[in-house]
């Protein structure tokens, strides 16, 4: 077996234009998933019965069911249900976010659980109102805890987000499959489409575990 | 009138009693210092005052005012305005993390009182230049020791210009050399002569920090004198045993 890498020199303009859809919905359902998921969390640890099972179950429902499948579910039964044809693009931003949200709202929740309960006795004995206690005190330390557990969540995303691949979405992952079928050479162009995920993918765990242990100094007094 | 009134007070965690109508006063000019083995309900005592835990009957009295009741159903009633009145400080200091010892500071008098962002600062740093902190103010509390946390706490409740000041074991987590600065800071606020209730495992620093020295033991007061009497001359034969027993651990 001989090996060619040069040919993809060739193609490097369609594989950039891949890469820049990846980075493009990942990036839109990152913002829109952190936003979802907050709102999500705050469902998750409230004392309203109604909210806390219908974040619940909504939750539970995204984390146990492959994305692939939602994926499929969002692209092609959607739009029967509300009569719109959405763009691929479109398609797959709402159901990474979706899935995004549900992953991200357990972040925050174990964040907010993770705050001591001497914290809240200091906010009582301070004569401190709900309102200022949850403003200043808990939700700050409560975002600086989840930070590195959502840095994480975005790197999974990144690396899931290949799967819209399956339904035509023209990103890194489909591309790629496009070029190795036109070429022939499935090992030379599958191996740099991993590198690129790769490049892409360790710089970002990577400062994952950085921010980890900056943080960890802070919020551990 | 006292100035504090604890009457008839209950406190259960579950099937577990912890008081059962606990009664103890205390005058204004008085320093109260805690002692007994531990479970007996000394930090419950202080916990109840602050409003931290749910009693199920009895009145807690401030200057006269009910403003903690009891009551079967969980629901006591609770009056925040004269809780406003009582700062604690507890054992493991609990500072805010993610703020500068500034913030620390001035967070409630700015956001609860209404202060002046620029008063209270001002307020802050003559406080802290009092306990020798000033060089420390924009320092975050995991920058400290904890001699330094806890006398930051001690500042925090000061903010707040609080009328009784309650010491749950401020110096047990602390190491041995950081305990004489935090100790030292509270005889200085004693001779300023503000009212303090002290839970405290530390029978020297209680001998000389209190004008009366309560011990007691399965939530009952069993002795209460003055310092020289109750660790000199103790009354009671549970007094004399626990005395015997931890003084001799000491030495």
């Amino acid at each position: 077996m001989d090996f060619d890498f040069s040919f993809l020199a060739e193609y490097s303009g369609v594989l950039w234009r891949g890469l820049l859809t990846t980075l493009q919905f990942v990036g839109i359902a990152v913002v829109l998933g952190l936003v979802w998921g907050f709102v999500l969390s705050l469902g998750r640890t409230s004392s309203n019965k109604g909210l806390y099972w219908l974040a619940t179950l909504y939750v539970e429902f995204f984390r146990g069911t492959p994305v692939l499948v939602q994926l499929f579910w969002i692209f092609f039964c959607l739009p029967l249900f509300l009569g719109v044809e959405l763009s691929g693009f479109i398609s797959a931003v709402i159901a990474l976010s979706l899935y995004s949200g549900a992953i991200t709202s357990e972040s925050f929740r174990a964040a907010l659980k993770s705050i001591d309960a001497s914290q809240f006795d200091a906010c009582i004995a301070l004569g401190l109102p709900q309102g200022v206690q949850t403003v200043f005190v808990i939700l700050p330390q409560a975002m600086l805890r989840a930070i590195p557990n959502l840095l994480s969540n975005v790197v999974s995303l990144f690396k899931e987000s290949a799967l819209v691949s399956a339904v035509g979405m023209a990103d890194l992952m489909y591309v790629g499959q496009n070029i190795a079928n036109n070429v022939a050479r499935p090992i030379e162009i599958l191996t740099a489409i991993a590198l690129i995920y790769f490049a892409i993918g360790f710089p970002l765990t990577r400062a994952v575990s950085l921010v980890e242990g900056r943080l960890l100094k802070v919020v551990k007094a | 009138m006292a100035f504090v009134e604890i009457d008839g007070l209950v406190k259960r965690y579950g099937s577990l009693s912890i008081f059962e109508g606990f009664d103890l006063h205390m005058e204004n000019a008085d320093r109260l210092v805690l002692i007994g083995p531990s479970g007996c309900g000394k930090s419950t005592l202080l916990r109840c005052m602050m409003g931290l835990e749910d009693i199920a009957g009895g009145t807690i009295r401030l200057g006269g005012d009910d403003y903690i009741q009891g009551a079967t159903d969980g629901r006591m009633t609770l009056d925040r305005r004269v809780q406003k009145e009582v700062g604690m400080v507890f054992q493991h200091y609990t500072l805010f993390p993610h703020l500068s010892v500034l913030g620390n500071l001035c967070l409630a008098p700015v956001r609860s009182r209404g202060v002046k962002k620029s008063e209270a600062r001002d307020k802050a740093m003559g406080l802290l230049e009092r306990f020798g902190l000033a060089e420390r103010a924009n320092f975050y509390p995991s920058q400290l020791s904890g001699g330094q946390k806890q006398r930051v706490a001690i500042a925090r409740a000061l903010m707040l210009d609080p009328k009784l000041m309650l010491f749950d074991e401020v110096t047990s987590a602390l190491d041995p050399e950081l305990v004489v600065e935090v100790e030292n800071t509270m005889m200085e606020l004693a001779e300023g002569g503000m009212p303090m209730m002290i839970v405290t495992h530390d029978m020297h620093f209680a001998r000389s920090i209190a004008t009366k020295v309560v011990f007691q033991e399965r939530g009952k007061v069993i002795e209460a004198a003055a310092p020289d009497d109750l660790f000199g001359n103790p009354q009671q034969e549970r007094t004399r045993d626990f005395l015997r027993n931890v003084l001799h651990i000491e030495g």
